[in-house]
């Protein structure tokens, strides 16, 4: 059934990563992958990978958890990972025999299982951001995050506000799908058989009493906003401050610490990307 | 002898997952060709998850459901030709309407099932008579129409296709008083008519009680009872603990009787009447307290 499919990964917990801000944990994060890129050797993806691990154990989150998000990027870190194995330079290793120009050099070795690394990293540091806060916690601290681009005319408050009730809306309207695509299979429709042309016309009965619906709901949900009157952002008030605690003090310097070690070793060891 | 008859049905929402929830629960009850069966039951009773597998919507976790005899999911493949023949009218139907024109609508069953387009046209005018929607509505798009036309609009939609057993969720759930009338007259002449049965799940206990032969009561997933109308509503107490009432009218009489009166517990304000009548006369007209 459609509902089964789960939107949004968060996992409800109190470890001390939940606990942080999620305006210092969305700033880290950002952190985290600029850092990434910045460790050009091993012994400085070595730092990072330590410092993720040292994350991953704190969230709180099942490991398994964890895989699983990588198994819907295997086959991009297979087909990157494949594909530095050529492009490196040092000692031939491996030539095919068809094709003399495809050759695996060690070089290339070392260039795939840094890449395959780095973008594993990648994911697992914004896996812990989208398993450790909520959605609405995520918005609240967009929101916060972007309000010096209202220099720029930017209406920070309103992206927030439609962030989160799209964000809202989801399981309503996969619920609503669900209602929609009973009925008309009860009518007889056809959703399961057929050519892709096919498939696609079968669709529409569907698509056009969602996006009706969706309309409907639209109206329904503006005009209780506007007779609670709702005007923005202007002199609003939140229920659920955002505070900075000493948690986040010593995730910053925990950091800051890992950080300073990449930029060192990038510094003093040789890069590894041949 | 039962057109539709569920056997030992159980459906479990989740099964294998932390969330798994038994809906319905070994169920066996029968419909009998032309007859007009209530379902009742408190929100949450498993009414709604029962009558979507009994076109096939819903495969059972374990169990049968037997249409004229037949297992439907003896042939997984041809479980919608199955739908052809239980009818179904989810709650809020008007929500499906999707095509350009109210007739168009109305064919879409039909024409699923492979009629040609005149053989449609047909039907759904035909079907179309029966909900009561005139002539100079089927060209108008289904979004012009005003709720309660939306509403027949649908139903006819599902009428089109002819089916043996017409199944409808709450088919009055916020209709005013004179369209739910309206409404339960036409799909009570629609099965006098075409001689087909019809499944009605309401929350009105007025309009079960006006309408069906027998009412089933779901409770936690159970078929608690299955009886003819009258004899579900004697039962009031018990259904109030079910956190179900019965008609208001069959609650006045069912209180007259604890406190002693010979009355019946009649379905309706005319039958009531009738039992009140001879007992006024007794008691000269008036009950005057000491």
């Amino acid at each position: 059934m459609i509902r089964d499919i789960t939107l949004g990964q968060y996992i409800p917990g109190r470890s001390l990563i939940h606990r942080m801000d999620p305006r210092v944990k969305i700033a880290l994060t950002f952190v985290f992958i600029v850092f990434l890129f910045i460790a050009s050797n091993f012994e400085g993806l070595l730092m990072m990978v330590a410092l993720m691990f040292l994350i991953l154990f704190l969230s709180g989150v099942p490991l398994s958890q964890y895989f699983r998000s990588l198994k819907a990027i295997l086959f991009i870190v297979l087909f990157t990972g494949v594909l530095n194995l050529f492009y490196g330079g040092g000692r031939v290793v491996w030539r095919c025999p068809f094709f003399p120009v495809m050759q695996i050099t060690d070089g290339g070795i070392g260039n795939a299982v840094f890449i395959s690394i780095r973008i594993v990293s990648l994911i697992l540091f914004s896996s812990v951001l989208t398993f450790t806060t909520s959605p609405t916690e995520l918005t609240d601290a967009l929101e916060r995050l972007m309000k010096p681009l209202k220099v720029f005319h930017v209406k920070v408050h309103e992206i927030a506000m439609m962030m989160t009730i799209a964000l809202r809306f989801v399981p309503t309207l996969l619920e609503e799908t669900d209602k929609i695509m009973s009925a008309q299979k009860a009518r007889g429709a056809d959703l399961e058989s057929g050519g892709v042309m096919q498939r696609i016309r079968a669709l529409v009965p569907i698509l056009i009493p969602l996006f009706v619906s969706s309309f409907r709901r639209a109206y329904d949900l503006a005009m209780a906003m506007e007779c609670r009157c709702y005007h923005g952002g202007e002199g609003r008030t939140k229920m659920k401050q955002l505070h900075m605690t000493g948690l986040d003090a010593a995730a910053v310097a925990c950091t800051a610490v890992f950080c300073g070690a990449v930029i060192f070793c990038a510094a003093y060891f040789p890069a590894s990307l041949r | 002898m039962f057109v539709l008859e569920t056997k030992e049905l159980t459906y479990t929402y989740g099964a294998g997952t932390p969330f798994e929830k038994t809906a319905v629960d070994q169920v066996s009850v029968g419909v009998k060709k032309g007859e007009f069966l209530g379902v009742i039951g408190h929100t949450g009773s498993g009414k709604s998850t029962l009558i979507q597998t009994l076109n096939g919507l819903l495969r059972p976790t374990s169990g049968t459901v037997l249409l004229n005899g037949k297992d439907i999911w003896a042939e997984p493949k041809k479980i919608r030709a199955v739908r052809f023949q239980v009818g179904m009218v989810f709650q809020y139907p008007e929500h499906q309407l999707f095509e350009e024109t109210v007739l168009k609508d109305i064919c879409f069953g039909p024409g699923n099932m492979g009629l040609s387009r005149p053989e449609a046209e047909a039907r759904a005018r035909r079907a179309a008579e029966f909900v009561g929607l005139g002539e100079e509505l089927l060209n108008k798009s289904p979004f012009e129409l005003s709720g309660g036309q939306k509403r027949r609009a649908a139903i006819a939609g599902v009428i089109a296709m002819d089916p043996d057993v017409l199944v409808l969720d709450e088919p009055t759930a916020g209709l005013d008083p004179r369209g739910r009338d309206t409404l339960l007259n036409q799909i009570s002449e629609y099965r006098k008519k075409r001689g087909s049965t019809v499944v009605l799940v309401s929350h009105s206990m007025e309009d079960i009680a006006r309408c069906a032969d027998r009412v089933l009561v779901m409770d936690g997933g159970r078929a608690v009872m299955l009886d003819r109308t009258d004899r579900v509503f004697a039962r009031g107490r018990e259904l109030e603990t079910m956190g179900l009432r019965v008609p208001q009218i069959t609650s006045i009489l069912l209180t007259l009787r604890e406190k002693g009166y010979p009355v019946h517990p009649v379905l309706t304000v005319d039958q009531a009447v009738e039992e009140l009548r001879p007992l006024l006369k007794k008691e000269g007209g008036v009950r005057h307290d000491p």
